[in-house]
């Protein structure tokens, strides 16, 4: 029962993860990272429905995932507003634009 | 679980990414699309046996193959906002599988926070920076897609190998419960009683974030010339 949100959950935050690695778009890799953010919800959730000792379902997950939406909706609004601001100054959201910190 | 059947869905996930994702080459959308069916008509015969209930294991590969293909939409689409309108289907079969789940009330909150604050938000800064004639460069060509790939499916097959055998120990079979776990009432109980100091931190943590994207979204650019904006 546990098993196959599991699987689901790593396949979204595996996705999220490749996202994240080959997308150039400013935007996108943080739309990556919420992909990831839902992959350990549901993580979370499946093992507080499904625990590993007893069989008691417990609230542990939900509260956690709870945390994880208020941290997830304050990355949003910090790194879209970066994302603004970096925009802002170079007119392109290409993440390959910003070598400031290039060792060459 | 078997291992061969795994590893064959794996590899079929894995090669109608690549083929998907953005780049040079000729549009493979359709292979892709072909190959990514394949992979999940392979992924529910393997999960289906593992679940309880008719009416559940229907409505969970239902989600399960909505939730995945938006997912990869999400990474391969050439254009930012349908990437992030692909966004709204992935939280809204997660949200259908908290239900499956019997998480209620978060079920409800994720569709209205991520699909109602935070994609509208992703939405409005795209139109901000929306340009003019069709996908950006950066969007039309992923950065290195077959490393990328490569190195995720890697990871997705070393994790997902060790649940296949987790499945087959046979872990906790949980008690069924006729719904009612996650409502509002308990979930409210829980944090406020369990989980007070960390309700007080949140709020702190999202105040320090407003203020901080006010701060930084104020922010104007001086001219000065590239390189050398503090």
């Amino acid at each position: 029962m546990l098993v196959p949100y599991l699987l689901i959950g790593a396949t979204l935050f595996v996705l999220g993860l490749i996202g994240f690695v080959t997308r150039r778009n400013l935007i996108i890799m943080f739309l990556c990272t919420e992909l990831m953010f839902q992959g350990i919800v549901v993580n979370l959730v499946a093992f507080g429905r499904y625990p590993l000792h007893g069989n008691v379902p417990t609230l542990d997950g939900q509260a956690f995932s709870l945390f994880l939406l208020a941290v997830a909706a304050a990355e949003a609004a910090l790194g879209l507003a970066l994302v603004v601001l970096l925009y802002r100054y170079k007119g392109t959201l290409d993440a390959g634009v910003w070598t400031l910190l290039k060792d060459d | 679980m078997s291992g061969a059947l795994l590893l064959t869905m794996l590899t079929l996930g894995g090669v109608g990414l690549y083929l998907a994702m953005p780049g040079g080459r000729l549009n493979y959308g359709r292979a892709a699309l072909v190959v990514l069916a394949g992979a999940a008509a392979l992924l529910v015969a393997l999960v289906l046996p593992l679940l309880g209930a008719a009416g559940q294991r229907v409505w969970f590969a239902l989600l399960a193959v909505v939730g995945l293909w938006g997912a990869v939409r999400v990474i391969t689409h050439r254009r930012p906002v349908y990437s992030a309108l692909y966004f709204v289907l992935v939280v809204i079969a997660v949200a259908g599988m908290l239900l499956l789940l019997q998480a209620e009330f978060l079920a409800a909150a994720l569709i209205i926070i991520y699909a109602g604050a935070i994609l509208v938000t992703y939405v409005f800064v795209i139109m901000l920076a929306q340009q003019a004639g069709g996908p950006a460069g950066y969007d039309r060509r992923a950065r290195e897609p077959l490393a990328g790939v490569l190195a995720g499916f890697i990871l997705l097959g070393a994790l997902a190998t060790r649940l296949a055998n987790a499945a087959g120990e046979g872990m906790n079979a949980a008690a069924e419960t006729d719904g009612g776990v996650g409502t509002v009432m308990n979930v409210g109980t829980e944090l406020l009683t369990h989980y007070v100091v960390g309700v007080e931190v949140t709020g702190l943590l999202l105040l320090v974030a407003m203020v901080g994207a006010i701060a930084i979204a104020r922010r104007r650019p001086e001219p000065s010339e590239e390189g050398e904006v503090a």
